[in-house]
């Protein structure tokens, strides 16, 4: 088995290594022969990875433990569903896993009849070069293939926090995201390379762009969901530096999402949208390098295995082509640039939002590396953790949540200060009178109260732009509320669902800010029978019991909780020690109450009659999950509208396309 | 009166020189207060019910709080002179921490600084006002409204 998975990865090297030579060789010498090949080489490599990753799978489902990531990932004991899963839980799965969806893509792109024009054979020139990379690198350095030297008994088994629903998706999610970034990069490049200056790459990318945005929100919703059920401290986000690196390329393609609408609009911004899709897929390799390479700590990096050198000479040579190209070339970019017409218009407003969120990537990248440079530079450790990247990003994330408020209420080329304060007005009462309802309410900190009612005033302004669109569709075509409605959603989708996507912004503004500001925390032992209170609830722990199950003994606590004295349920936070690892792991118990959630933790216990118990009250955590999935609802709704490619008709302002 | 005095010299003898021994917990804010300030070599954010450094880190700043009567800033020190910066969270406001702290924010004015540039460089001359006399209720019903006219348009010819 093991010279099979050695095979394909070879197969892996080789074809790839062909299908680009051929694919050069095709466009220099304009022979078709070539590029029939190349194309082929590209079908090929589909069958390959997908093979491999077959394979991979089989042996992970019947327990090869001959195999080195089989014994290090599963177990006998270990559900067939994480069986299978433990594919992406290494480093060697992981990278397959990668370069397989990496596969799927080229495959998706080069036989896509939508998008068959001059860019192709560039675009599959990058993609190509990707595959070989990941080939290479998995060939070298983190072969899934590799066998032990004597056949365990008994695998080592999954790490028990990767044993849950959310770290199955979560890394599938956050490689989708990296993959189908990678496409409106090469399209990038490959304008670029073709001396084309039009937009071209950003109408044949749209999609891409949007589904790579989607999946990379999936997925850092995910690690937090995960993160929060899973990990037992509480939060959702640490600001650790893998989960800055995922959230880096969301950052700048949420900025590009922005930005291609001005240059889809005015001609405007070509070399800034060029330029944060390049950064955007650096991004994902330093990202990457970050995270598997060693050189910073982190709960979740992948152990050192010598990968880095690789990540760091590939972003090397990325970052070394995509700034040659930009730099020759910047005079075909600059020229044709449409002027702006005032400095009070959405194009302005926009620009500000891009400022905004690319200087919020900046600070994530600059806080992850400081520790790293404070070190190289004057030999002193210093630690960048979550009080930083608060007190930084919090005004930030006020900023754009503000800019988010106006922004849609500001008309493109020219707005008038009269009408966007007129229609300011309501949005705008609507945060005050938020504002004076908590404080009302007895809450205090003034900043978090500034934050939730610029988050209100941006809901508000949002509620009121789908009113005023079915108000006006309305005048015009006479039709009931509901059919305007739905006829106001379907005919402008990628508005509207963007509109929804900030809608669900706010609603994770509002459960990040009150989790944040508002949260309580308690630590108490207790005998059975005993009660203690957090905020207005009462827990009352009712004894311990100790359950055998397959290869895990599990200490269960049953806790009573109340709510001004009004029984609410029981919930059982849990300790289990399994045979096959060293440490306990923590089962959270989290009840949710009045959009709070009381979040306990069986700390340590003296007897089955005396616990310790770490209880926390989060105020509108569940608002952040469900403004991810309203998120995820405005982009799908974004994605499957808009008009499709080959019915627009394309300005080209060069024709050298066909020179390479 | 001489017993009054004695009684009013006592009770104030042991309001300000005896030392008032208060006990500190996991949930005082002055302890929760000091944690959350130290890094614990990386151990700061798991789960205190399974990580043994943690707990020992908890233990040792509730002693000093408790059996050595050591206030905030003196603990804090302690793991500074202890570990150095890299016993803290977050880099201080100091000469080793500033450029992490200014950075990001002389960026944002940097971008300001260059949009504005940017904006002045690209901006059309005075525009002449729009030629129709239709006055919109707000820059969202016209846009619809030309939409729809639009998709009209498209229907009958």
């Amino acid at each position: 088995m093991h010279i099979i998975g050695y095979t394909l990865l070879c197969l892996g090297i080789f074809v790839s290594a062909f299908s680009l030579i051929a694919n050069v060789i095709g466009y220099k010498k304009k022979d078709k022969r070539w590029l029939k090949s190349a194309r082929g080489g590209i079908l090929s490599l589909l069958l390959i990875a997908g093979s491999a990753g077959f394979l991979l799978f089989c042996l992970l489902g019947t327990g090869q433990f001959q195999f080195k990531y089989v014994a290090s990932y599963t177990n006998e004991s270990l559900p067939l569903v994480y069986k299978l899963t433990a594919f992406w839980a290494g480093n060697e799965g992981s990278l397959l896993l990668w370069v397989i969806l990496l596969c799927i893509t080229a495959g998706m792109v080069i036989f896509s009849n939508h998008i068959q024009n001059q860019l192709i054979p560039y675009v599959s020139c990058v993609l190509l070069l990707n595959i070989l990379f990941f080939f290479i690198v998995i060939f070298f350095t983190s072969n899934p293939f590799e066998v032990t030297d004597t056949i365990p008994i008994d695998g080592l088994g999954l790490n028990p926090m990767l044993q849950h629903p959310g770290m199955i998706f979560h890394p599938l999610a956050i490689f989708l995201g990296y993959v189908c970034l990678t496409v409106p990069f090469s399209f990038a490049v490959a304008s670029l390379a073709a001396n084309r200056a039009d937009g071209e790459w950003i109408q044949l990318t749209r999609r891409w762009i949007l589904a790579s945005w989607l999946f990379l929100t999936i997925g850092n919703l995910l690690g937090g969901w995960w993160a929060y059920q899973e990990l037992g401290w509480g939060g959702y986000w640490a600001w650790d530096p893998v989960e800055n690196s995922s959230f880096l390329p969301w950052l700048t393609m949420t900025a590009l999402l922005h930005s291609v609408m001005i240059q889809e609009r005015k001609g405007m911004l070509r070399l800034w949208n060029m330029s944060l899709i390049i950064i955007s897929y650096l991004l994902t390799l330093f990202g990457t390098f970050l995270v598997r390479s060693g050189i910073l700590t982190s709960v979740h990096a992948f152990s050192d295995s010598g990968i880095g050198n690789y990540f760091l000479a590939f972003l090397f040579l990325m970052t070394v082509l995509s700034l040659y190209l930009l730099i020759t070339r910047y005079e075909i970019i600059k020229k044709e640039a449409n002027p702006i017409e005032s400095y009070f218009s959405k194009e302005s407003s926009f620009l500000l939002n891009n400022l905004i969120l690319v200087a919020s990537a900046f600070a994530v990248f600059w806080g992850t590396l400081y520790p790293l440079l404070s070190e190289v530079f004057t030999g002193t450790r210093v630690n960048v953790g979550p009080p930083y990247f608060n007190k930084v990003m919090a005004p930030i994330m006020l900023a754009l949540i503000v800019l988010m408020a106006a922004c849609p209420l500001i008309a493109w080329k020219k707005a008038h200060v009269k009408k966007f304060l007129r229609n300011f007005t309501w949005p705008l009462a609507a945060g005050l009178l938020s504002s004076c309802i908590l404080f009302a309410a007895g809450l205090r900190g003034i900043l978090a109260i500034i934050g939730l009612s610029c988050t209100v005033t941006m809901f508000a302004s949002h509620v009121q732009e789908f009113v005023n669109g079915i108000r006006a569709r309305r005048k015009v075509k006479k039709e009931n509320v509901l059919l305007s409605s739905w006829k106001l959603l379907m005919k402008n989708r990628r508005r509207y669902g963007g509109y929804i996507v900030h809608i669900g912004v706010a609603f994770l503004a509002l459960g990040v800010i009150s989790s944040h500001a508002y949260s309580q925390e308690v630590l108490k032992t207790v005998q059975t029978g005993d009660n203690f209170s957090i905020g207005d609830y009462q827990l009352t722990f009712k004894g311990l019991t100790e359950v055998i199950e397959n290869d895990k003994g599990i200490v269960a606590a049953d806790v009573e909780i109340a709510y001004k004295g009004k029984y609410l349920g029981m919930v059982q936070p849990e300790k289990v020690f399994y045979e096959t690892w060293p440490e306990p792991t923590s089962e959270v118990a989290i009840k949710e109450h009045r959009f709070q959630d009381i979040y306990v933790v069986l700390s340590s216990w003296e007897s089955l009659n005396k616990a310790t118990f770490q209880v926390k009250l989060n105020p509108f955590v569940s608002w952040i999950w469900s403004g991810g999935i309203i998120m995820m609802i405005g982009t799908l709704f974004s994605l499957i509208g808009g008009t499709r490619i080959n019915n627009r008709v394309y300005k080209f302002s060069s024709s050298k396309a066909g020179e390479f | 009166m001489k017993k009054k005095t004695m009684l009013l010299s006592f009770v104030l003898f042991f309001l300000f020189f005896v030392p008032v021994s208060a006990e500190y917990d996991y949930n005082s804010p002055e302890f929760q207060s000091i944690v959350s300030k130290l890094y614990m070599q990386g151990h700061s954010d798991h789960d205190i019910a399974t990580c043994s450094v943690k707990q020992m880190y908890y233990e040792e700043v509730l002693s000093m709080l408790n059996e050595e009567g050591m206030s905030e800033d003196e603990i804090i020190q302690y793991y500074v002179d202890e570990y150095g910066q890299s016993a803290l969270k977050e880099p201080e406001f100091g000469k080793s921490g500033i450029l992490a702290w200014l950075i990001p924010f002389a960026v944002i004015v940097a971008g300001l600084i260059m949009i504005v540039f940017w904006l002045k460089k690209v901006k059309k001359g005075k525009q002449a006002e729009e030629a129709n006399g239709v006055s919109w209720q707000s820059d969202t019903e016209k846009e619809i409204t030309e939409k729809i006219f639009d998709e009209e348009r498209y229907k009958r010819f």
